[in-house]
């Protein structure tokens, strides 16, 4: 983790634009968190950012929400005709790391733990791979919602999207996978864009968007007051995705 | 011992034994769960039909986050097999996943047999014969399924 004051440091010679972008961002977040560029990011940023709020506010309610959503992505799997075999080792590697997080357990991890299996690749990539696994199937459930954004992107069906684009491990994700995921967990998520658009009525802002899930389970962020405000915050800079962390 | 990669191959090998696709086999070898031999029958009705072809498929510890390096060991003529046997197919690089085990791999090259992907040659004779001259192409294939028989 790095104050903010690191990415300043990144474009002193950069554009004004950013620089001013930066400022602004400073003044709402606390730290950054950078993530590995392998174009696994996103889900990475994901996995640990998520983990880490379970963690930080011992969220049982949150391990016990998102469970059933979990069962519902292995059904839709099994429903697309996925074998158990190619998936099982991902979906269990995740609810086991879902179950470390919560302490007073034999199992329970500490948050250095925590950053150092986000680091080791046999953990961090199975779960990055249930990430993609849940995507693909939530986008394969509702081919019609999903396909005209994919039309947008590129110029393959649905199920060759997901094929080349969301289960191979490092391919980079796009709003398409963003929506997806939060939409199967039932997990919102905030992107924050540093680009060099601005707008002319003077005054520097940061665009942000708030994916929100279209399922009714919201979790209840416990950790702040506000209901349905997402708890996962991701800087989005030009093909790559760090984690923020609010004042 | 028993890593994910070995627990994954023992249930790749049991579905393979369980439910095989048409026209291929496969198995670990004695003693080494990490390299298989596989055999894969030329589909029939074309030119490839009657052939047995031997591959191997080497595993890391990385299975299945990393694809196996798959080997044909009987000689092949094909636009997309290199002369020392290895594949030019999409999932077994850039385009791998873990959703593909060994019965699925068998199955893909099985189909490239017949579907050569002209964009990627790895044998630039065959890939030019198969494009210009079908007929001799045919015949070349009818020798390695000639061949594929009597090797050892």
């Amino acid at each position: 983790m790095e104050p903010l004051s690191s990415l300043a440091a990144e474009y002193k010679s950069g554009s004004p634009i950013l620089l001013e972008k930066i400022k602004v961002l400073d003044e709402q977040y606390a730290a950054i968190r950078r993530t590995r560029g392998d174009g696994n990011c996103f889900f990475r940023s994901f996995m640990f950012s998520y983990l880490e709020h379970i963690m930080e506010c011992q969220d049982q309610a949150e391990v016990d929400r998102i469970q059933p959503n979990v069962e519902k992505s292995r059904k839709a799997l099994q429903t697309l005709g996925y074998a158990d075999l190619t998936f099982e080792d991902f979906f269990a590697l995740f609810l086991e790391q879902l179950e470390c997080v919560i302490q007073g357990k034999e199992t329970s991890i500490s948050h250095e733990e925590l950053v150092i299996r986000s680091r080791d690749q046999s953990i961090s990539d199975y779960v990055v791979m249930f990430f993609r696994f849940v995507t693909s199937a939530e986008i394969q459930m509702r081919t019609e919602f999903f396909e005209p954004f994919i039309l947008g992107l590129t110029n393959t069906t649905v199920e060759q999207f997901c094929k080349l684009s969301v289960e191979p491990m490092g391919e980079e994700s796009d709003h398409v996978h963003i929506t997806a995921l939060s939409d199967a967990l039932g997990v919102p998520i905030r992107v924050v864009y540093l680009d060099r658009s601005s707008c002319d009525t003077g005054g520097v802002s940061v665009n942000h968007h708030d994916f929100m899930p279209v399922a009714g389970d919201l979790p209840s962020a416990s950790c702040s007051s506000v209901k349905n405000f997402p708890f996962i915050t991701l800087l989005y800079r030009p093909g790559h995705y760090d984690i923020l962390y609010p004042k | 011992m028993s890593t994910p990669a070995r627990k994954r191959l023992m249930r790749d090998f049991k579905r393979l034994q369980q439910d095989p696709p048409a026209g291929i086999s496969g198995a670990p070898q004695d003693n080494n769960i990490m390299l298989w031999n596989a055999v894969i029958f030329g589909p029939d009705d074309t030119p490839w039909d009657g052939g047995t072809f031997k591959l191997t498929l080497q595993f890391t510890e990385d299975y299945p986050n990393k694809p196996p390096t798959v080997r044909f060991v009987s000689r092949m003529f094909h636009p997309n097999i290199y002369a020392d046997g290895s594949i030019c197919l999409d999932i077994l690089q850039n385009q791998w996943s873990p959703i593909y085990d060994v019965a699925a791999i068998l199955t893909s090259i099985q189909s490239l047999l017949c579907d050569p992907n002209a964009s990627s040659p790895a044998n630039s004779e065959a890939a030019r014969m198969f494009s210009e001259n079908k007929r001799e192409y045919n015949r070349r294939v009818r020798e390695i399924v000639e061949q594929s028989w009597t090797a050892d």
